[in-house]
C-alpha cells in the first residue's frame, strides 16, 4: 500500500457528485464477493486510498459507530460515508449503488436455486453446503466475540470470565429455557451495562480518594 | 404467510441485533413456531447469502424470495435497509454520551449475547441439514479450517463443499 504523503495546505479533493458516488458504489457492490471483511476492505480502498474522500481517522470512527448501530454494519457505513460525500443525495446514491448489483445477484441466484432445488444432485450439494455454512459461521462467531472479550479481559480476569459466562448464558437461555431472543439480548445488555457502570464508579471513587 | 407481518418481523429482528447475521436468531424464534419457514429454508438462504456478493446480511433477500417470491424478497430488502439509517441518530447521540461507561457496557453485553444465540442457530442448522453425521462434522471442520487461513474466498469454500456433496452421494 503506497500512500502519497499528506501535503499540508494542499486543497482537499472536490466533493464528488451523487452520480460519481453511485458509480463508485455500484462497482463496489458488483465486486464484493466474499462477505463482510472483503467488502469492508474494498470500500476502504476506494474511499480512503483511491479517491481520498475520507481520512483514515474518520473512516475508523465511522466504522466504530456502525458496530453499535442495529442492522447490517456495512449498510450503516455506506450511509455515513454517503452523507460525508454528498449529503442526503449521497446516502441514496451510495445505498442504491451498493445494493442494486449485490441484491440483484442474490435474487438471481436464489431464483436459479429455487428452480433446481428438487433435483437430487442439488439436494446432495446442499446437504454438504449447510455444514460448510456452519463452519464459516463458527469463524464469524469467533470474530464477533473477540473484540468485546478482549476489552473485558484487559479489565481483569474476572471480567473476562464474566464475558464468557454472559455469552454461554445467553445461548443456554434460548436453547434450554426457550426464552424470547429479544428479551435475552436486552437482559444481557442491561447486566453488562450495570457491571461496567459499577466498575467505572469504583474507579472514579478510588481516583478521588487517591487525589485527597 | 402474511407479507406485511413478515416485513415487520424482519424489521424487528434487525432492529434488535447488530451485524448482517445477528437477525437470524430473532427470525428463527418468530418464524419457525408460525410454520412460515423451515430450518431447511434458513440454511438454504444463508448459503446463498454466503455465495452472492454484498454484505452477508443480504441472505434475508434470498430468504424472502424462498418464502414469498419477488415481493417477499423486496419487502425483506426494505426491512434490512431501515435499521442502519439509525446510524445517523447514533452518531448524534454518540457525541453526547460517549463518555458514559454504561453505554459501552450495554453494547458489549449485546454483542456477546448475539454470539451466544448465534451458536444455538448453528446447532439448529446442522439438525436441519440432512447429510450423514460424520460427513457433516468433517465438512464443518474443513470449512472452518479453510476459513481461518483467510486465503480461500468464501464462495470457493461453499463451492468445494457442494462439489463434495455431489461426488459423495
Amino acid at each position: 500500500m503506497t500512500m502519497p504523503p499528506e501535503t499540508p495546505g494542499a486543497p482537499p479533493p472536490a466533493a464528488p457528485s451523487p452520480w460519481l458516488v453511485l458509480r463508485v458504489w455500484f462497482a463496489l457492490g458488483l465486486q464484493s464477493f466474499g462477505g463482510g471483511a472483503a467488502t469492508l476492505a474494498l470500500i476502504r480502498r476506494a474511499v480512503v486510498e483511491q479517491h481520498r474522500w475520507v481520512s483514515e481517522a474518520d473512516f475508523s470512527r465511522d466504522w466504530a459507530l456502525c458496530q453499535i448501530t442495529p442492522g447490517i454494519n456495512l449498510l450503516a457505513l455506506t450511509i455515513l460515508i454517503g452523507r460525508r460525500l454528498a449529503g442526503a443525495a449521497g446516502i441514496a446514491a451510495a445505498l442504491l449503488g451498493l445494493l442494486l448489483p449485490s441484491a440483484g445477484l442474490t435474487l438471481l441466484l436464489t431464483a436459479f436455486y429455487a428452480r433446481a432445488r428438487h433435483a437430487e444432485a442439488m439436494q446432495a450439494a446442499l446437504n454438504a453446503v449447510i455444514p460448510a455454512t456452519v463452519g464459516l459461521g463458527l469463524l464469524t462467531a469467533y470474530q464477533m466475540a473477540r473484540p468485546p472479550l478482549q476489552s473485558l479481559r484487559a479489565e481483569g480476569a474476572g471480567y473476562g470470565l464474566f464475558g464468557v459466562a454472559l455469552l454461554a448464558g445467553s445461548g443456554a437461555a434460548v436453547l434450554l429455557w426457550h426464552l424470547p431472543v429479544v428479551f435475552v439480548l436486552c437482559a444481557a445488555g442491561a447486566v453488562s451495562a450495570a457491571v461496567h457502570g459499577l466498575r467505572a464508579r469504583r474507579l472514579a471513587q478510588r481516583a478521588r480518594a487517591g487525589s485527597r | 404467510m402474511n407479507l406485511l407481518t413478515f416485513f415487520g418481523l424482519v424489521l424487528k429482528s434487525s432492529l434488535f441485533s447488530t451485524g448482517g447475521m445477528g437477525n437470524v436468531a430473532g427470525l428463527h424464534d418468530d418464524l419457525l413456531p408460525r410454520g412460515w419457514a423451515t430450518e431447511r429454508e434458513f440454511a438454504e438462504s444463508l448459503a446463498v447469502g454466503q455465495v452472492s456478493p454484498g454484505p452477508n446480511g443480504l441472505w434475508v433477500v434470498s430468504f424472502g424470495y424462498l418464502l414469498g417470491g419477488l415481493r417477499g424478497a423486496l419487502l425483506a430488502l426494505a426491512a434490512i435497509c431501515l435499521p442502519p439509517l439509525l446510524v445517523l441518530f447514533v452518531e448524534r447521540l454518540y457525541r453526547r454520551v460517549r463518555d458514559h461507561p454504561a453505554v459501552e457496557g450495554f453494547m458489549r453485553g449485546l454483542a456477546l449475547a448475539v454470539v451466544g444465540i448465534f451458536f444455538v442457530v448453528l446447532i439448529g442448522l446442522l439438525r436441519g441439514g440432512g447429510g450423514p453425521g460424520v460427513q457433516s462434522a468433517l465438512i464443518v471442520l474443513a470449512s472452518l479450517g479453510l476459513g481461518i487461513t483467510r486465503r480461500v474466498p468464501v464462495f470457493l469454500i461453499i463451492g468445494l463443499a457442494a462439489l463434495a456433496g455431489v461426488l459423495l452421494r
